[in-house]
């Protein structure tokens, strides 16, 4: 069941718990119609081929901490600044650990809930 | 100095086009004219060059004194990122000038900006980020 949010502040916690259910739907519900993501450095991805990413990526169960380190929010737009760290298996079946600084852009729809726009997961090195 | 970009400061548009938003953006900052470089953000727009995020009044000031000085911005796009009305875009950025001391000023780093397409179409900052805190010196 997707969870969305008027409160910026709490839209990482809410993704990070459809994220760690496992539940792609939800994920998916949780970025605009042409949101783009950047899970893999420098591919981004958008529309179909980022919805089925979401759905491959849950396939490994992830589990995914995250921490919103700055946040910038202007009446409909906002940069979310995020360590995050995501348990998972390799392609091998080996536990693997992943970490990144996010950077995160949510728009204010008019139903008044945010969404990614922009997830670059990668995006401060 | 004169623009060779063409910029209508009335109705500022930093287009749809990364390579002249970043022109435009260079120029405008360049121009040592903090009011019409404040009209490249929309009204909230937050911006974090001084090294805390100022909207409004606060930045108008920041970048009217600032820009005073005229230092000179050279910069780079890494990356852009286009999500209908919001784009991301990475840039690396060399700023050189003197400081209020007259002393040589020598910054640089990489910045993220926010931009967002109004509903007359014109593409606005909504929020930089120099990912080095600030373009302040030390």
């Amino acid at each position: 069941m997707a969870q969305l949010t008027g409160d910026v502040e709490k839209h990482t916690a809410l993704y990070v718990e459809a994220f760690n259910s496992g539940d792609a739907d939800a994920v998916n519900a949780m970025y605009t119609e042409d949101a783009v993501a950047v899970w893999e450095p420098g591919v981004p991805l958008t529309g179909r081929a980022r919805i089925e990413s979401v759905e491959q990526w849950l396939a490994a169960k992830p589990k995914m901490t995250a921490t919103p380190r700055h946040s910038f929010v202007t009446g409909d737009t906002a940069l979310l600044i995020v360590d995050w760290k995501i348990d998972t298996t390799d392609a091998n079946g080996e536990p693997e650990q992943l970490t990144g600084v996010g950077v995160d852009v949510l728009r204010l729809g008019e139903d008044g809930n945010w969404r990614y726009a922009i997830d670059d997961p990668f995006g401060e090195k | 100095m004169a623009f060779t970009v063409d910029i209508d400061f009335d109705n500022p548009d930093l287009t749809a086009d990364t390579d002249l938003q970043n022109e435009i953006f260079l120029q405008v900052f360049n121009s040592g004219d903090g009011e019409l470089f404040d009209k490249l953000y929309r009204d909230d727009a937050i911006s974090n060059f001084s090294g805390e995020p100022l909207t409004g009044e606060a930045r108008l000031a920041f970048f009217k004194e600032f820009l005073a000085t005229k230092p000179q911005l050279q910069a780079e796009v890494t990356h852009s990122y286009v999500a209908g009305d919001v784009a991301l875009i990475g840039v690396h950025f060399v700023i050189d000038g003197t400081d209020s001391e007259g002393k040589p000023m020598h910054l640089e780093g990489n910045c993220t900006d926010v931009l967002r397409r109004g509903t007359d179409g014109r593409w606005l900052m909504a929020v930089d980020r120099p990912v080095a805190g600030s373009l302040l010196p030390e």
